[in-house]
């Protein structure tokens, strides 16, 4: 069973995200568990969406954790911020998974393979080890439902087949029979959208 | 302002965020972002909106020891990379040398050449524990590891829902598998008990009688004890499902039944 902390004011709030990737960079381990308790749950929401199942999306969240470790010494703040930078690789690693079960599914057929994306459901409740961070997490939570309900099913369709199933507009198009321009306006309409929603709640802690 | 293909940054930024281009205008988008600090502020913050997507869906948190193989595993990170000296690391972490860290450092290897006796039998020491305590991390990984699939078996008995049904052997009291069936899954967990060894190339294998056909399932070896634990077994769906069997097959498994039935017992509710 997990044992929970009581939850206690977190002496690395004041800690930005870049200082602590740069710590990560210099080889200090601390750092990177500081990361997750930041974002570790964020990772792992990103990869259980793409991949449907725990015990997969705790395997992206462990492999995208050590390529933040890799590639620490070439993060490069001025790109963006370093929770958009984490995400990043977490769905990529989740969509790497996803298609490499794909192949392997087409190469040996289907019987069996479907154990793998029948697994248990999350786990539920567990506060992040970052106080600072669950609460800044529920709070982006409801605003982010919010701004998604603000969009048009088909809009939020779109953005979601592309972001989670890493689909290309082109795909996208084919897969729900519309034509390629009118899934692009969709896509740059509904990004807009949450853009102006969730402008005051990004990520972002400084870098 | 105008970009690849005649579409306005704005208009590319987006999907270009979301990784919603192709390759191609992946490239050329890149290009132009190169020219464009407009386009890569747009790129920027529609990253931070991507990142924030994951939270609209279902509420998912990760386990408590998720954590510590995060870390376990960037402990082997820098194990493999020596001392974490991997070429870009070392580039941040070491700043370039001052002029008293250069007298610093040669003060430092001249007390090394003096010290090189006595760090050598250190050494081989520090070697020796070194490996302990690497069958010792192994050890606890084999067993956080078994300790994870009781954890999960546990669950996967525990839900709602699931029935048990019972294979027996015809005549023979000792052998038996319990089957633990979630239909709204369309997963069984299996675990047999006093099973007779076999011999080697050879397993036990599931079959589910469906509509009267013997649908092929999962092969498996008893332990040395006789024991055997398959969890998230498919079991399959449409049709009627009558019974389960087991029949000695090769350990590949085999697409229909080639010796008699060991062990079977029904699927139907009393």
């Amino acid at each position: 069973m997990v044992n929970r902390s009581p939850v206690r004011l977190s002496p690395s709030a004041d800690v930005t995200d870049g200082a602590l990737v740069a710590r990560a960079a210099g080889g200090d381990e601390r750092a990177l568990g500081l990361l997750y308790d930041r974002y570790g749950a964020v990772l792992y929401a990103v990869a259980y969406r793409v991949v449907g199942g725990r015990a997969d999306a705790e395997e992206v969240v462990v492999d995208a954790f050590a390529q933040v470790w890799r590639d620490a010494p070439r993060f490069e703040a001025g790109r963006g911020s370093v929770a958009g930078w984490l995400t990043t690789i977490a769905r990529s690693r989740a969509l790497d998974l996803v298609r490499a079960r794909s192949r392997r599914e087409r190469a040996v057929g289907a019987a069996g393979a479907a154990a793998d994306r029948q697994d248990a459901p999350p786990a539920m409740g567990d506060l992040l080890a970052d106080p600072a961070a669950s609460l800044d997490q529920d709070e982006r939570r409801r605003q982010v439902r919010r701004a998604l309900d603000g969009l048009s099913p088909s809009q939020r369709q779109a953005i979601e087949l592309a972001y989670f199933e890493g689909l290309s507009q082109s795909e996208i198009a084919e897969r729900l029979q519309q034509p390629l321009g009118t899934v692009k306006t969709r896509v740059r309409l509904g990004m807009e959208k949450l853009r102006e929603a969730l402008r005051p709640f990004y990520f972002e802690r400084g870098t | 302002m105008t970009g690849p293909e005649r579409e306005s940054p704005r208009d590319l930024a987006a999907a270009y965020a979301l990784g919603a281009l192709p390759p191609d205008e992946v490239r050329r988008f890149e290009a132009f972002l190169t020219t464009s600090p407009e386009a890569r502020r747009e790129v920027a913050e529609y990253r931070e909106v991507a990142a924030l997507l994951a939270l609209g869906g279902t509420e998912a948190a990760p386990d408590g020891a998720l954590r510590e193989r995060v870390l376990a595993r960037v402990g082997q990170e820098q194990q493999r990379d020596g001392t974490g000296a991997e070429p870009g690391r070392s580039a941040v972490a070491q700043a370039r040398p001052s002029r008293a860290a250069w007298i610093a450092l040669v003060a430092s290897l001249l007390l090394a050449v003096g010290l090189c006796a006595s760090l050598i039998s250190a050494r081989g020491r520090l070697g020796a524990m070194a490996s302990e305590l690497r069958a010792r991390e192994a050890l606890l990984a084999g067993t956080r590891q078994q300790l994870s699939a009781r954890q999960a078996m546990l669950d996967a008995l525990l839900e709602p829902g699931v029935e048990m049904f019972q294979l027996t052997a015809h005549g023979d009291p000792e052998p038996g598998i319990q089957l633990f069936w979630n239909r709204g899954r369309h997963l069984a967990v299996v675990h047999g008990f006093r099973l007779k060894p076999i011999p080697g190339g050879k397993a036990y294998q599931l079959w589910f009688i469906r509509d009267g056909v013997p649908v092929p399932s999962v092969t498996f070896r008893p332990a040395s004890d006789g024991t055997a634990s398959i969890e998230r077994v498919p079991v399959p769906e449409g049709g009627v499902l009558t019974a389960a069997a087991v029949t000695v097959e090769p350990e590949a498994g085999s697409s229909r039944p080639t010796t008699p039935i060991v062990l079977t017992g029904t699927l139907e509710r009393s």
